[in-house]
């Protein structure tokens, strides 16, 4: 009697289990690559315009603020306005932190520049820490000249 | 327990180089020290020929033994880099010392605590070159450089765990003499006077 039950049972728990296991494959979300309100905010925490004309010289200024904090420059596309460099969170090497920078030139001579910043593979989405980079980089592309 | 506290001052000795965490509101502010390793990693030049000041500090990173890994005329950039063995002696003292020390310990208690710590390897020099005008004539330029270097250690042991090897470590280097040796070699190289800032 019992095992007639079983044997009842079992295609039933089967197609449950086989019904399970494609029900637990996540499926990625419609709107994963979709611009996010955060993207959206964090992009302008991460973006700047300065008057500056010459695109090299900009190029030029990021790389000297990345050096005066300290930031090892790893590499740099003149034509593509882009600047990689990273640093130690010192005093602890382990913990790494990275950032590349765009320059992007604008219509009417003004320079859009970008920074994305991560720490130990996350990225920094503090707004503090952009606005700290951005002071040092007015810095160093208009008092840095004489 | 004697055992015990003993091999926690063992471990403790070990984990000496661990640190707090950096605050990340500090990332991006520049410190009292700034300055200082600013005049200590540039020097000024009189010369409007840049090309010229980035083919010498190659041709001097060259001569030290630097491989150049990267370059970028347009904004004055060199990258360089090289390896090198990177034992001393010290380390190798320190760890026969832990290892004896917790080899008694051993011997003396029930667990098994043999420490052998890691040493240092093998070392990658690392240099990153920029040059940049400082005068709007283009009279003058600066150049800035930076030394650092990525340890890799040795295996090791602890207690019943075995540490493997290609544990890696990195370190800025700061010291003054480095830089006054690139610069001066430099400044030979270019037929110029380096200028502190």
């Amino acid at each position: 009697m019992r095992r007639a039950t079983f044997r009842r049972f079992l295609p039933l728990f089967a197609s449950a289990l086989l019904g399970w296991g494609c029900a637990s494959t996540p499926e990625p979300a419609p709107d994963l690559l979709a611009p996010s309100e955060e993207q959206m905010k964090l992009r302008s925490f991460q973006t700047r315009t300065f008057e500056v004309k010459d695109k090299n010289q900009a190029m030029r200024g990021v790389i000297a603020a990345l050096q005066d904090l300290g930031f090892i420059i790893e590499r740099a596309n003149e034509p593509l306005g882009l600047v990689t460099a990273a640093r130690f969170a010192e005093p602890r090497y382990f913990d790494v932190l990275g950032i590349t920078v765009t320059v992007r030139p604008q219509k009417g001579g003004q320079m859009q520049i970008r920074a994305n910043a991560i720490y130990n593979n996350e990225p920094i989405t503090d707004a503090k820490v952009y606005q700290n980079f951005f002071a040092t980089l007015e810095r160093s592309l208009f008092i840095g000249r004489n | 327990m004697r055992a015990q506290i003993a091999l926690g001052v063992l471990v403790a000795m070990c984990c000496a180089c661990a640190q707090p965490p950096t605050d990340p509101g500090t990332f991006f502010q520049l410190t009292p020290e700034s300055a200082q390793h600013r005049a200590a990693q540039t020097r000024e030049f009189e010369t409007r020929d840049e090309t010229e000041l980035l083919s010498a500090s190659a041709a001097v990173l060259q001569d030290l033994g630097f491989q150049v890994s990267e370059s970028v005329r347009e904004v004055g950039f060199l990258r360089a880099a090289k390896e090198r063995g990177a034992r001393e002696y010290g380390q190798e003292i320190q760890r026969g010392i832990v290892f004896v020390l917790s080899l008694a310990l051993s011997a003396a208690g029930q667990s098994n605590a043999t420490q052998v710590i890691p040493v240092d390897l093998h070392q990658q020099i690392n240099a990153s070159l920029v040059t940049r005008p400082i005068a709007a004539d283009g009279s003058r330029y600066e150049v800035r450089v930076l030394f650092y270097r990525l340890v890799w250690k040795s295996d090791g042991q602890n207690g019943d765990q075995h540490i493997p090897a290609g544990q890696q470590k990195m370190e800025m280097i700061r010291d003054p003499l480095i830089y006054q040796q690139f610069f001066a070699r430099l400044s030979k190289a270019v037929f110029l006077e380096a200028h502190k800032i």
